[in-house]
């Protein structure tokens, strides 16, 4: 793979600042000891509080649900931001953490979703490093549960069993030990053979990979393992060797790069390459200057970061939004697939939201329906073997990432890839998604995003369309979900059917497509003429006077080619 | 009587902002349209603004027909809308 694509970024700039690039750039200027030298600090603390929902949790954009992976992000950034510019941080959002609690001792994501390892560490950090509470006592238990025959640690209770180890898993549960005991507890794991296991995920260049067969080994794993080594009292076998490794990803004028043959510098690299490089006590005083001066360049006109200089921050659903809506020249259309196609972190098959995150399902089928890998069989079969080798779950559902717990909106997401992959694979996963829609039913025909939540339009919608790929789905309960939320004056709501929504009706109209259902054009019509804005955009909801974006503008253009003379297919796009 | 009426809406109204927006909202001008004024006044501050209104003054909004965008962009033209709605209520 090379990636010219993306050293001259040939997507789509949001311009929009990110809740991970900002929690990056903010915790690696406190950890270099330089956050005073962040300009305007205020304007970061209004970006983070802007995330924040009425329930006290945070969420990831706003309008969005609280989940702990943003609650965590924000208040530690907004904790880390000099006294007198970080707002204020109250109790709220430790009782909105406490809601994500199982009696087993792990954390959920979001309330009803089942615990993993990423949202029990986000959790336990909150609680005790930022509230100062005391977590579960059945938190030892849970955590003692992940480990895997291998002796690494997994995902989630079922993921061990399975054997999948993983660093990230390994330092996530290790650091919530950590956190909970002050590292004085009993280690609730076999020592050595997680100590071995995580060892031997050092390679003869020094640097760590995530998993047992991975080839590339990249700074992300490097800081996760060298994180959780140093929880455990232990250092690399070749501490010297993975601090020359790191130290070799630094460019001669910026910051960090993530792995060998990867030409940009961007937020996580300089967060992981300064939080490794603390870790194994090696000194990072000479880099500091330029470390420093690289991640202030991120910075956005909203006062948050993105992940590299801002003028070049493409990211893959902005890019898949614009090629959907047709606002690309064939080259720039051509430039803009190629670049998302570079999207990929090494070892793992499915597409980034940015370079050098992790693979999402959703980005993953943004950028599918938007054309990307369209004449490459191979790399389609590939995303469908990491869909359904790595990504999904013991429940038969999948998560936003691997690893997350799972939900409706990226189980739908996986289903509409596979359909499109050959194989008995495919067919045998598709049929386990079923077994994970049916414990998000509610009632008979309608479903939560996540078992135990609310049931929703959107959710019943997506997991109809799932099931009807996999195993079939009664259409009159489409039928039936249409006529609840439908909305006298125009468009679909999500809850009720009072409040109509731009993605809701999207996934309205796809759904009555998807099982030959008829709608009404008029309804359609005066639902899109209520969201039209002034600038030529649409607006998610008729309450704003302008547009929510480029993905709202995507969704309202192409619901818009629906109702032309041509009636263009709807791409089966799931967001939230 | 009107005027009397309108002002005790007008307050109605803006206490309703205030336990959303606090301090924010206390020096609102009538005028003032919300999404500039208030911070954080995005769709979903909004749709909670309008519901709650609704549920001040019990009455419905019809958000695709009534152009809520217009009505509920200020203190003024939201207190005007709640008045015509009480008032067609009555009739």
């Amino acid at each position: 793979m090379t990636y010219d694509m993306l050293q001259r970024s040939s997507g789509v700039v949001s311009g929009e600042s990110d809740l991970w690039c900002t929690y990056a750039a903010v915790r690696t200027l406190t950890w270099l000891g330089r956050i005073g030298d962040l300009p305007a600090p205020e304007t970061v603390a209004g970006f983070l509080s802007s995330r924040r929902n009425s329930d006290g949790g945070f969420a990831w954009s706003a309008g969005m649900s609280s989940d702990a992976w943003a609650t965590y992000y924000c208040t530690q950034a907004l904790a880390d931001l000099p006294a007198g510019g970080r707002g204020t941080v109250d109790g709220a959002s430790s009782a909105w953490v406490r809601s994500a609690a199982h009696a087993d001792g792990g954390f959920a994501m979001t309330p009803g979703q089942a615990s993993d390892v990423w949202a029990t560490y986000y959790a336990v950090r909150t609680l005790v490093e930022i509230y100062g509470e005391r977590p579960p006592e059945a938190l030892s238990d849970w955590l003692a549960a992940l480990q895997a025959k291998d002796g690494g640690l997994a995902w989630s209770p079922a993921h061990a069993k399975d054997g999948t180890s993983d660093v990230r898993a390994c330092y996530y549960a290790i650091t919530a030990w950590s956190t909970a005991t002050g590292g004085r507890g009993p280690l609730p794991w076999d020592r050595e053979r997680l100590t071995n296991w995580l060892m031997d995920r050092q390679s003869a260049a020094g640097g760590f990979t995530f998993q047992d067969g991975d080839e590339t080994d990249c700074l992300w794993a490097t800081f996760r393992a060298t994180s959780a080594l140093s929880r455990l009292g232990e250092t690399p076998r070749d501490p010297q060797g993975c601090a020359a490794w790191i130290r070799a990803r630094l460019t001669p004028d910026g910051s960090f790069t993530r792995w060998p043959g990867y030409p940009v510098p961007d937020v996580w690299a300089a967060f992981c390459g300064v939080g490794a490089l603390r870790e194994l006590g090696a000194g990072i005083e000479d880099i500091a200057d330029r470390v420093v001066d690289t991640v202030l360049t991120f910075r956005t006109g909203q006062g948050g970061f993105t992940y590299r200089a801002p003028e070049l921050a493409s990211d893959v659903l902005t890019t898949s939004a614009h090629l959907m809506a047709r606002r690309f020249s064939d080259t720039g259309e051509r430039d803009a697939l190629r670049w998302m196609e570079n999207c990929m972190m090494p070892n793992e098959h499915g597409i980034m939201y940015m370079p050098g995150r992790g693979s999402e399902v959703r980005c993953t089928l943004w950028a599918l329906s938007a054309g990307a890998f369209e004449d490459d069989a191979p790399a389609r079969a590939r995303i469908a073997d990491w869909l359904s080798g790595a990504i999904q779950n013991p429940d038969g559902g999948f998560g936003y990432w691997e690893g997350r717990a799972s939900d409706m909106v990226s189980t739908s997401a996986a289903a509409e890839i596979l359909r499109k992959a050959d194989g008995n694979a495919a067919a045998a996963r598709l049929r386990d998604i079923a077994g994970y829609v049916a414990t998000c039913e509610t009632a008979p025909g309608q479903y939560a995003n996540v078992p135990g939540g609310r049931p929703t339009l959107r959710a019943t919608l997506q997991a109809l369309r799932a099931l009807h790929g996999a195993i079939g789905a009664d259409g009159a309960h489409v039928g039936d979900a249409l006529a609840r939320h439908r909305v006298r004056g125009g468009g679909f709501a999500n809850e009720g059917n009072r409040v109509p929504d731009l993605l809701s009706t999207y996934e309205a109209v796809l759904a009555a497509d998807a099982f030959g259902l008829q709608w009404d054009a008029g309804h359609l019509t005066k639902f899109l003429d209520s969201v039209r804005t002034v600038d030529a955009g649409f607006a998610w909801t008729p309450l704003m006077a302008t547009s929510g974006g480029p993905l709202a503008d995507c969704l309202g253009r192409r619901l818009e080619l629906r109702l032309s003379p041509e009636q263009h297919a709807l791409p089966p796009l799931a967001l939230s | 009587m009107r005027t009397t009426d309108h002002t005790e809406t007008s307050n109605r109204v803006l206490s309703v902002l205030e336990k959303r927006f606090g301090d924010a909202a206390r020096s609102l001008a009538p005028d003032a349209d919300l999404t500039d004024a208030l911070p954080g006044f995005d769709s979903l501050a909004a749709l909670e603004y309008v519901t709650a209104v609704e549920g001040e003054f019990g009455i419905e909004v019809d958000f695709v027909g009534d152009d809520v965008r217009y009505w509920f962009s200020t203190l003024e033209r939201t207190a005007q809308y709640v008045h015509e709605c009480v008032e067609d209520q009555a009739a």
